[in-house]
């Protein structure tokens, strides 16, 4: 069963073609004061795994616009620290300059700094005077180098790697216990906390040579992808399921295992006592329609209802390693919560 | 000064109804916060457009029943929003506190 896409969710970060989006209605559950569960002010949230990199949970009585605008901000609006201005001083190597340079930003760096610092714009606009986190001194930029040479004798050339890159102090004049801003990656880390193997940029062959100062900046995923603190961000409806039993009794059970195994996920069981197709796992079902399909085929359509629930979402977020999970989750919701107050003042401002 | 980033479109001589700018905002916003109007008994229409994909602004149109302002509506919308999403996060702040620390993959 197919089911429209809400605006604003497509593929693309920034997606959502949809031209005048109004209400559609579709209440589900009704809460103890005869309001729906999603108008409520207070969504549930269930955390079901959380790791160094990724964190699964599920979001309840809310709207898919709420969720959606969570997954957006996450994508899009989570600030992080990326290279951002490349500075090429020898590059002997087979990859041109600005290759080079595209590798450099895509690396992810530990960016729990990005707090204290500002990006171009901001301090620019000087739109952070009120805030406590910022202050004059906050930084713009970080300055890293990278030089590395391949001499005559390693013939069997060399790897440059993240773990090259280095953040040059005296260039930016930083307290070197606060600044902890490193290339990071997902691989498995060494007694000091250092990537075991980096990210590779260049190969060099005997008697090549890159030497690079990078630039980092402050940025967010809308202005480059670079700065996206995630490598996915997603939401899926929790389908309900509802089987016609009445019409499932008319089979029998080699039809009901035909059509359990004719989902190409675990779905549907077969109960091991009462014989009866039961739900075994909603969340397995991927809004295929085999199931639906297989059940017309048989002569019995209608055998199953599957809606996905509008309330009820679960996420799966995978970060770059540029921030844990959990600081992606809460940045984004603060985000919110800025851009909102932000436009909330100047909206009671507004002469009418 | 940072600029403003709220502005009204066209006729508002009636304060029962008005489209709204919300200037740098996107689908993100405009969908929540029209989600949140729709909610509202007071509000008869609500709906929201971005206008061109290359202009980074937000339309929010807001119809009332006259009973409050187009404007208190869109603040009391955002003021949910807000609401929500500290609701949000002090769950989240519960789970992570009661969760076992987090394992390398």
């Amino acid at each position: 069963m197919a089911y429209p896409p809400p605006p604003g969710m497509g593929m693309m970060p920034m997606g959502g073609p949809h031209p005048m989006a109004a209400a559609g209605h579709h209440h589900q559950g009704v809460g103890s004061l005869g309001i729906p569960h999603k108008f409520q002010r207070k969504p549930k949230l269930t955390l079901r795994d959380m790791r160094d990199d990724y964190c699964e949970f599920e979001l309840k009585n809310t709207d898919t616009s709420v969720a959606n605008a969570l997954r957006r901000t996450m994508i899009g609006e989570v600030p992080t620290i990326a290279i951002d201005l490349v500075d090429v001083e020898v590059n002997t190597s087979v990859l041109n300059d600005e290759f080079i340079a595209h590798r450099m930003g895509l690396i992810p760096l530990k960016s729990d700094f990005a707090v204290k610092m500002q990006t171009v714009y901001e301090a620019a606009s000087g739109s952070n005077e009120n805030n406590e986190n910022y202050s004059a001194q906050s930084p713009t930029e970080l300055t890293f180098k990278l030089h590395k040479r391949c001499e005559s004798s390693q013939t069997a050339g060399i790897d440059v790697t993240s773990n090259d890159i280095e953040w040059d102090q005296a260039a930016d004049g930083l307290d070197p216990n606060e600044v902890d801003v490193k290339p990071t990656t997902l691989a498995k880390l060494d007694e000091s906390g250092n990537p075991e193997k980096g990210i590779l940029i260049v190969k060099l062959r005997p008697g090549q040579e890159v030497k690079l100062t990078c630039i980092a900046r402050k940025g967010i995923g809308k202005d480059h992808a670079k700065w996206s603190p995630v490598a996915t961000a997603v939401f899926t409806f929790v389908p309900d399921i509802r089987i016609d039993q009445a019409l499932m009794d008319t089979l029998t059970e080699d039809q009901r295992r035909a059509w359990i195994a004719s989902c190409p996920t675990q779905v549907f069981e077969l109960d091991p006592t009462t014989r009866r197709v039961i739900v075994k796992d909603p969340e397995a079902y991927t809004y295929d329609g085999e199931c639906i399909k297989k059940a017309a085929e048989m002569g019995v359509p209608g055998l199953v209802e599957i809606t996905p629930r509008s309330d009820d979402f679960v996420f799966r977020v995978e970060t770059t390693g540029a921030l844990p999970p959990a600081t992606v989750v809460v940045w984004a919701l603060e985000t919110i919560e800025e851009k909102l107050k932000g436009t909330q003042e100047d909206i009671k401002k507004l002469i009418m | 000064m940072p600029e403003e980033k709220a502005d009204v479109v066209g006729d508002a001589s009636d304060d029962s109804m008005a489209t709204f700018a919300l200037l740098d905002e996107t689908h993100t916003l405009g969908n929540a916060v029209r989600f949140l109007l729709n909610g509202n008994n007071n509000v008869d229409f609500c709906g929201y457009s971005v206008p061109h994909p290359s202009d980074h602004v937000v339309h929010v149109r807001v119809q009332t029943t006259g009973e409050i302002s187009a404007k208190q509506a869109l603040i009391d919308a955002g003021n949910q929003l807000v609401d929500v999403c500290d609701a949000l996060e002090s769950s989240f702040d519960v789970a992570l506190a009661q969760a076992p620390p987090p394992t390398s993959t």
